[in-house]
């Protein structure tokens, strides 16, 4: 029974890693239809950024805010000058797939050509490790579920209770009506990759902080895992991407404690496959039909 | 002919005709038919494990040093139709399970899953293919050749994969350019037109899945028994990357074009980038590799998104373009 409870414990801190990303991403999605696969290229370059601040001194939580704005600035960045360009030039759903893993891609061998193919570790000590009801978390763990707390509270409460997140939700739905009511479609869009990119900043320092060590494939390793957790909740939707995050977190991690660690993965993915089969809009449904791209 | 220089024109013949073919087979699925096979490169892989499994003989031979499940000791064309068979086979149970309605970025992302799955699995499994390690010690079967030396014995092998490709070529020019062409060509285009007239776009679907399935498991038996190895780090899911450039890049569609951009792709660019001033540094060269092809994909995408040697598109007589007759 010990060994199932600390492994529901170790899954919760999967699932809040998961959590903080899968929002982000499913945000992003809902509100442009690009699968952008470039980002975990995004986690790997914001972890990166956080390195290099924690490596001259700065603290670790510190390096993760500013590396989550660079995150945010990035993927702005990318949609205005490379997605946005080729969609404006009539890119389909599929063909903006094609981009989006060029740019992927490029940047993952961009990082692994600048860093190199070694493995590191931040300077950041993971306090002592707390024993609550079987379950066995450190302070950095519990650290990381309140990010993911505090981030699905605040996108959930953006989306439902703000006009920025009404628009998003209105854009998500029908791109055309909504410019038509005088939604300033591109500054939306924007919000929405910044968003998107600030979480993947989030994300990428905490999967860094997670794991042991990282290098700079790490981040897009973990992108399919994502993207599992994303779209078994539902596209679009904040909430499914969260329970599909709890999922996949305690799945994998009951999973390996029972089974075969190194399965860990295919154990999620068979879950993903059965969902996407059996009902590929996924648990939480939101109007996923045949859309076109919004740049 | 130094043997230097030699064994340098055999390996880039012979990675030129397994990368050309494989090209094709991905060409007929996503450039003629639309099918947006990003598991692509696990159909080279399991014909190249089908063709090491099938001419290895047992695992316990050899001091059983690799563990693998099945094995036998096939004389010299039945590991290569044995590994054609095993991707189409593969191609045939992954494109009953996936190739069903989805919207096409969601079948891309399942198509990626399944394709890391394939990697963990193979990996985790030493059972079934001998783990991350793979498999190796796999023979030219041209090197069972009686009085040859080794040189004449490769450029005979380089030879049969020259003569294979003309063979798959002639086999592409004949489907493409006819009119089951142009049915798949119609499923790529106006699906619902199609199933108007009577036809199964599904039907198609998963056709050009198992021929393309085979294909990309005869390549991987000729790299496999040319390289004399396989592991799983050769087969990462970015590695169908590759062939999608080299389509892209090539001409979605058309045969000739698609070989062309498979050998710039495959075999082109690795070469270059020995040429570039960035050092020698592996890792560097590697990365540079990915990068060059990522790039290349998003300007031919930008600038000539229907490639080097565009498909040919028939005009058919008729003011408006209406059919007649």
């Amino acid at each position: 029974m010990e060994v199932f409870v600390s492994a529901v414990g170790f899954g919760l801190v999967t699932a809040a890693l998961l959590a903080i990303s899968a929002v982000g991403f499913t945000l992003q999605f809902s509100v442009t239809n690009v699968l952008n696969l470039a980002f975990g290229s995004v986690m790997t370059g914001a972890g990166f950024v956080a390195y290099g601040l924690n490596l001259s001194g700065m603290n670790i939580w510190l390096a993760m805010i500013i590396a989550a704005l660079c995150g945010g600035v990035i993927s702005v960045l990318m949609n205005t000058l490379l997605y946005g360009p080729f969609i404006r030039h009539g890119m389909t759903l599929f063909g903006m797939v094609i981009v989006t893993i060029s740019t992927a891609v490029i940047s993952d061998h961009v990082i692994e050509a600048a860093v190199g193919p070694s493995f590191f570790s931040y300077n950041a000590p993971a306090g002592k490790a707390l024993h609550f009801a079987d379950f066995l978390l450190t302070r950095q763990d519990l650290t990381v579920i309140a990010i993911a707390v505090v981030v699905t509270l605040v996108t959930q409460l953006t989306l439902q209770r703000t006009r920025l997140g009404k628009s998003m939700r209105g854009l998500s739905v029908n791109p055309s009506l909504a410019r038509a009511c005088g939604i300033p479609t591109r500054r939306i869009v924007n919000f929405a990759w910044f968003g998107s990119g600030v979480m993947a900043g989030l994300g990428g320092v905490a999967l860094f902080l997670e794991s042991s060590t990282f290098s700079a494939t790490t981040g897009s390793d973990f992108l399919i895992v994502i993207i599992a957790a994303a779209v078994l909740g539902g596209i679009g939707s904040a909430r499914g991407a969260v329970l599909g995050a709890l999922i996949v977190g305690i799945v994998t991690e009951v999973g390996a404690a029972y089974w075969d660690p190194q399965l860990k993965d295919v154990l999620a993915f068979a879950v993903l496959i059965l969902v996407l089969l059996v009902r590929p809009q996924g648990l939480f449904p939101q109007l996923a039909t045949e859309r076109a791209v919004v740049g | 002919m130094s043997a230097a220089t030699q064994y340098y024109t055999i390996t880039i013949l012979v990675y030129i005709c397994a990368n050309v073919i494989a090209a094709w087979g991905l060409d007929l699925q996503f450039g003629v038919t639309g099918v947006l096979n990003f598991a692509f490169i696990i159909f080279q892989a399991v014909g190249a494990y089908t063709a090491g499994v099938l001419s290895l003989g047992s695992s316990s031979g050899n001091g059983g040093f690799e563990q693998y499940i099945g094995g036998a000791n096939l004389p010299f064309p039945l590991p290569i139709i044995g590994a054609m068979l095993a991707g189409a086979a593969l191609a045939a149970i992954v494109g009953l399970i996936a190739l069903r309605r989805l919207r096409s970025d969601y079948q891309a992302m399942v198509m990626l899953v399944v394709s890391v799955v394939a990697t963990t699995v193979v990996t985790a499994e030493t059972g079934l293919a001998n783990g991350a390690a793979g498999l190796s010690l796999v023979a030219n079967p041209m090197y069972g050749l009686a009085g040859l030396s080794r040189q004449t014995q490769s450029w005979i092998f380089v030879a049969f994969c020259i003569v294979v490709m003309l063979v798959v070529g002639a086999v592409m020019y004949a489907v493409v350019y006819s009119p089951h062409g142009r049915v798949l060509r119609a499923v790529r285009e106006n699906e619902h037109a199609l199933e108007a007239l009577g036809r199964s776009a599904t039907h198609s679907r998963l056709e050009v899945f198992v021929i393309g399935g085979a294909l990309a498991g005869l390549s991987g038996a000729l790299l496999v028994e040319f390289i004399g190895a396989w592991a799983p780090s050769g087969w990462l899911y970015p590695e169908t990357f590759v062939f999608f450039t080299a389509v892209i890049v090539g001409g979605r569609g058309s045969v000739a074009g698609v070989a062309i951009g498979a050998a710039l792709i495959g075999v082109g660019i690795q070469q270059a980038v020995q040429y570039l001033p960035i050092g020698s540094d592996p890792t560097v060269l590697a990365a540079a590799e990915w990068i060059i092809t990522g790039v290349l994909t998003l300007v031919f995408l930008w600038v000539r998104p229907q490639g080097l040697l565009p498909e040919r598109r028939r005009r058919f007589a008729g003011g408006s373009g209406v059919v007649t007759r």
